[in-house]
């Protein structure tokens, strides 16, 4: 069992949750954050704030500024992995930065509440499952 | 790859968020969350606070630099020297593959 936590603009919420559908993924979790990658600072700019240049430190700020995002939290079974992957890629990608990032984190076990089953029987989107 | 998980206090998000980028990790996502220790939350006069805002703090970063991370999260997330109930944890887990959105590759 995986967890693949996918980082994604917020207008392409929709679609994406969409294409996860039509390939068969439907349970999800979602929120929104704030968030930054590596960016693009301005080499001068570090330069200049690091020779202790005020208006450059003044324009680097405080602190990164932050973009909203939304995350999903999808766990899989390891078969569906690579489809969710892909599926989100193809709808996500622009070729810019700001598209995102995916990360695959390992499961040790889940249990659905209303019945207690354990293990890939307690996820909806088990290859098996009758949808 | 680790995924870092960090909850800190909410005042302490802007010296956390600097630290981190001037120690060359400008890579986060913040959300906010509430929660509680083992404190059960806190009392202010007449009132209990069950739940207490915070803020957690969301990175991947490599296997080598988890004790330096570590390290420049606790110095800006504590309130002071000695610290304080309600500062926060961090929790590191496992990240097996990470992937680009914008370029499809594989890799941070």
């Amino acid at each position: 069992m995986k967890e693949v936590i996918a980082i994604i603009r917020m207008n392409r919420m929709n679609k994406t949750k969409r294409a996860l559908a039509e390939a068969g993924i439907v349970s999800f979790a979602a929120r929104k954050v704030m968030g930054r990658g590596k960016g693009k600072v301005d080499y001068l700019l570090l330069k200049g704030a690091e020779e202790g240049i005020e208006e450059a430190i003044a324009q680097l700020g405080p602190g990164p500024k932050l973009i909203p995002k939304r995350m999903l939290t999808i766990v899989l079974p390891d078969a569906l992995v690579s489809v969710a992957i892909e599926t989100i890629i193809n709808q996500n990608s622009t070729g810019s930065r700001g598209d995102g990032k995916i990360f695959v984190c390992p499961i040790t076990d889940a249990v659905r509440v209303r019945t207690g089953e354990t293990g890939d029987a307690a996820l909806d989107d088990a290859p098996t499952a009758e949808k | 790859m680790l995924m870092v998980r960090a909850i800190v206090r909410p005042e302490k998000i802007d010296e956390v968020f600097a630290g981190l980028m001037y120690a060359g990790f400008p890579a986060v996502t913040k959300m906010d969350v509430f929660g509680r220790g083992k404190q059960r939350g806190m009392k202010a006069g007449e009132v209990t606070y069950d739940e207490l805002p915070k803020e957690m703090i969301l990175m991947v970063i490599e296997d080598q630099d988890k004790d330096f991370v570590v390290e420049t999260i606790i110095k800006a997330a504590r309130t002071n020297s000695k610290g304080a109930f309600g500062d926060g944890k961090i929790f590191i887990s496992q990240v097996e593959e990470a992937y680009t959105v914008s370029s499809g590759t594989k890799g941070l």
